[in-house]
């Protein structure tokens, strides 16, 4: 036999080959199967994963038939996959009226321009509608082109439902308020009229009578034009009050430094009368509804003169730049204010003095807070009792905050 | 323009639906120095016919000055005034709107129609005093009119 002339040599040799080709096999075998194996971990971590979102995920073919549909998209729709599978998704799911929209877009797939995020009400089952918040991805071929899409879905009809029920609310609010203002504003307008007829009439009785009748109607057409005159004091400024918003001009550029010397002016006989020094810091430009401005520093500023102490009345007016917002202050060095009243001299008709010293209604500080609130910026104050107070207040930068 | 001199009065027409405003204003300008006459009518359609003369107004005197409410039934002052301006026998006659509006559009609107002047009623006796003796001074007494409005 030939095998047998077969040298010693070459049979090592063939030994060796065969030896190698079977190591080789085994291994490629052995890959193979550690790649099965890692394909069916990875399939099911993948199914498992697919499964366990709560989102809606779906995987279409590059025509728009539903390849997969996991457990969520079956939880909402009512729609098992054995039912949905190799199907046209708008069939089962998209609204009579946007079927061809639907289709349009998503023959458009291929373009590109089939959108990646999107909202739109899918019916389900039951007939009902629920809305989605779509966010897509696309699988593509080696040549580029789409193999799959994968759609995957958020349930917002509860949101959407929560955020149109709290949309209603501030708009419901917003009346309300918006109401309120105009019954302020109305009542304290259509007030002025009967009102001036009481103190005209009164006035005019006084005028006429006074020292002609006794001693008590005279005291009583007294104390009848006192009353008359502080519900004129009070109607008048609740009306405005009521027109901070409901007469309010729109933001404009304001240069503060006007704004001062046009404060100072209308006071200008009060600080001189009283004597007082006021310096200014060097003041910005805000955007602002100058006319208000006009009333906070002139409210504030007529505060400090009214409640001085014994000393010199000495006021600064200051101002820092905040970044997003402009602070502004009013220091004085008048009779201050104990801390438990911070709150309440915001608040309308709130007065800690009595009327004699202290004329006026307690209007001038809610005045201001609404003023600044219009505005976006917060008002407050520092004050001890016999050191004197400041008044802070912020305008925010771009206007409105 | 020497009425006061010759003590003929000077007509006064005030367009007010207020009696409380029409007692004030008499109550005022009682307490001024010259002699008026005042008439008063209490809306629009009423204030027209004054001063065309026309129905019960046959017999009635041209009113050297007018003084107008802005607020009137049947027909507002406004109306009333643009009537006024329109009509070449009337346009001379001096018109004071007194109104109890302060708001802007009222007094820009006002002045449109060619208002003479426009004036806020105040809510104090003592300034409404003010104001109605200075109407009196102003229109009655400082402005020189032509002849034409004194002799309708």
């Amino acid at each position: 036999m030939q095998d047998y002339n077969k040298t010693k040599k070459q049979l090592i040799n063939e030994l060796f080959d065969l030896r190698q080709n079977v190591s080789e096999l085994s291994i490629s075998e052995l890959n193979h199967k550690i790649v099965e194996a890692d394909l069916k971990k990875e399939r099911n971590f993948s199914s498992a994963f697919f499964d366990i979102v709560g989102a809606l995920v779906m995987v279409l073919d590059s025509k728009g038939k539903i390849i997969q549909f996991n457990r969520t998209c079956q939880t909402i729709t009512g729609y098992s996959i054995e039912e949905v599978r190799d199907k046209y998704f708008w069939d089962f799911f998209t609204v009579p009226e946007e079927v061809d929209k639907v289709k349009t877009a998503f023959k458009e797939l291929q373009t590109g321009r089939y959108p990646n995020e999107y909202e739109n009400y899918w019916r389900i089952k039951d007939g009902s509608l629920r809305l989605i918040s779509w966010s897509n991805t696309e699988i593509l071929k080696s040549d580029g082109t789409i193999e799959y899409v994968i759609s995957s879905g958020i349930d917002i009809t509860g949101r959407k439902e929560t955020e149109e029920a709290l949309k209603k609310k501030i708009q419901e609010l917003a009346r309300s308020n918006t109401e309120l203002e105009q019954f302020a504003y109305v009542a304290s307008h259509d007030l002025q009229e009967p009102l001036r007829m009481v103190t005209s009439f009164v006035q005019l009785l006084a005028r006429r009578y006074k020292g002609h009748l006794d001693d008590d109607a005279d005291e009583f057409i007294a104390y009848a034009v006192d009353g008359a005159n502080r519900m004129k004091e009070l109607i008048n400024d609740l009306l405005t009050y009521s027109r901070v918003s409901s007469k309010g001009k729109e933001f404009k550029e304001t240069n503060c430094a006007s704004v001062i010397n046009h404060v100072l002016n209308n006071l200008r006989l009060l600080i001189k009368e009283d004597d007082v020094i006021i310096t200014c810091d060097e003041l910005p430009t805000v955007i602002a509804d100058s006319s208000q401005l006009v009333q906070i520093f002139q409210n504030l500023i007529n505060n400090a003169i009214k409640f001085r102490s014994s000393k010199q009345t000495q006021i600064h007016i200051g101002a820092q730049d905040g970044g997003k917002e402009r602070l502004f202050y009013v220091k004085d060095n008048g009779i201050g204010i104990e801390p438990e009243y911070f709150e309440r001299i915001f608040s309308i008709f709130q007065r800690l003095h009595d009327k004699d010293n202290y004329p006026g209604t307690g209007i001038g500080l809610a005045i201001c807070k609404k003023i600044v609130e219009r505005h976006g910026g917060h008002i407050w104050l520092e004050s001890e009792p016999g050191n004197g107070s400041t008044f802070y207040f912020t305008i925010p930068t771009g206007g409105n905050g | 323009m020497d009425r006061e001199k010759y003590g003929t009065p000077i007509e006064v027409l005030l367009v007010e639906d207020n009696p409380g405003d029409v007692r004030l204003t008499k109550e005022a300008l009682k307490e001024g120095k010259m002699q008026i006459n005042l008439s008063v009518v209490v809306d629009g359609l009423d204030a027209m016919a004054f001063l065309r003369k026309e129905g019960k107004y046959k017999e009635v005197p041209t009113p050297d000055l007018i003084l107008l409410d802005l607020n009137l039934p049947k027909k507002d002052g406004r109306e009333v005034l643009a009537d006024i301006k329109k009509d070449n026998n009337l346009k001379l006659i001096p018109v004071v709107v007194l109104t109890t509006s302060d708001a802007e559009q009222d007094i820009m609107k006002t002045y449109e129609l060619h208002v003479n002047c426009y004036i806020t009623k105040p809510v104090d006796y003592e300034q409404f005093i003010t104001v109605v003796k200075s109407i009196e001074d102003f229109w009655l007494t400082i402005v020189r009119l032509p002849r034409g409005v004194w002799n309708g």
